[in-house]
């Protein structure tokens, strides 16, 4: 226990020095930022770069609050997803190439506490990120457009960070579990989106998969998804990650001999 | 909603903020960094050229996070 409060803040350290634990807010925010923006200025933006003849009339209904939230998922699971991989993965595959982790392994160090560190803070980054996103996203509705439930937004969000947390399980397990960090990402990357190929080409076919938490998140905007799927659905995703976590430790020890001195 | 012009100014300027920060982080590391993925100069044009995503690709891909 005490060890893994001094790996945490060894983590924390490398983090704030690599400015991890600002640019990732920073292009979340961003992202959220942008979505209701170019959605209030879409019929500007179209008047400008469209190219349309003079008199064209567009009538662009406003949209629902609700579908610009959702619309800033549909880019965090492409963007969002995509930095988050890339920028853990080499946490512990790079860690072993470039030699620093002997300075680790040659102490009587706890693996568990070690992996465990490395997931807490990526996590806690991913988390800060996509609700602090999240939040300016919901502020420039509620600017922009109108108020969508608060409530309903925390359900949204807090449904969110379960698929987040996931994702972020699976690229730590990746880079414990393989040699260098580029084949990481690509591991990790090609898990999380054939998954999500996968689901939706024939998702149809059954309705609980933890693949489906972001759009149960979109849906909690709304009515809410059907809460037995939701649950279900919620519960699989708990277990993947405790799974994650668990081969990511014995990765990280299995594979500790392969560090490069 | 009507707004008034400055009002959208207002909300427009934390787009410009947040992108100006991540520039300034990406080229204060690129300046620190003794060993970036490649050359300094190509880096820093990366940077302050391509909006948004230079400084990120810079953070992803030259400074090796590891």
């Amino acid at each position: 226990m005490k060890q893994l409060g001094v790996l945490f803040q060894k983590e924390w350290r490398e983090n704030l020095r690599n400015y991890k634990i600002f640019w990732i807010p920073a292009v979340f925010i961003l992202f959220g930022i942008m979505e209701p923006v170019t959605n209030y200025f879409l019929p500007q933006i179209l008047d400008s770069v469209g190219n349309l003849p003079d008199g064209a009339v567009i009538e662009i209904p406003p949209p629902e609050p609700a579908q610009i939230l959702a619309a800033v998922l549909g880019q965090y699971q492409l963007i969002g997803m995509l930095v988050l991989i890339l920028a853990y993965m080499g946490t512990i595959a790079g860690e072993r190439k470039s030699g620093t982790a002997t300075l680790l392994y040659v102490r009587p160090l706890s693996f568990t506490s070690y992996f465990l560190s490395k997931w807490m803070i990526a996590g806690l980054i991913a988390i800060i990120s996509v609700w602090s996103g999240l939040l300016a996203a919901y502020y420039y509705t509620f600017l922009l457009f109108e108020q969508v439930d608060f409530v309903k937004f925390i359900q949204f969000a807090a449904t969110y960070s379960v698929w987040i947390l996931l994702v972020v399980s699976i690229v730590l397990a990746a880079s414990a579990a393989l040699p260098n960090p580029g084949f990481a990402a690509a591991v990790a990357l090609a898990v999380v989106f054939l998954a999500q190929l996968g689901d939706g080409l024939l998702g149809a076919y059954w309705t609980v998969s933890p693949v489906k938490i972001p759009n149960y998140a979109a849906q909690w905007l709304v009515d809410g998804p059907v809460r037995a799927d939701f649950w279900w659905a919620l519960g699989i995703a708990l277990l993947l990650i405790a799974m994650a976590v668990t081969f990511g430790v014995w990765m990280s020890r299995k594979n500790a001999a392969d560090t490069k001195v | 909603m009507a707004m008034e012009e400055m009002d959208l100014l207002w909300l427009l300027l934390p787009i410009v903020l947040i992108q100006l920060a991540l520039m300034i982080f990406a080229l204060v590391d690129l300046v620190k960094n003794p060993n970036p993925n490649g050359p300094k100069w190509m880096w820093a044009l990366i940077i302050v050229l391509i909006n948004i995503i230079g400084p990120i690709v810079y953070f992803v891909v030259g400074r090796r996070n590891y």
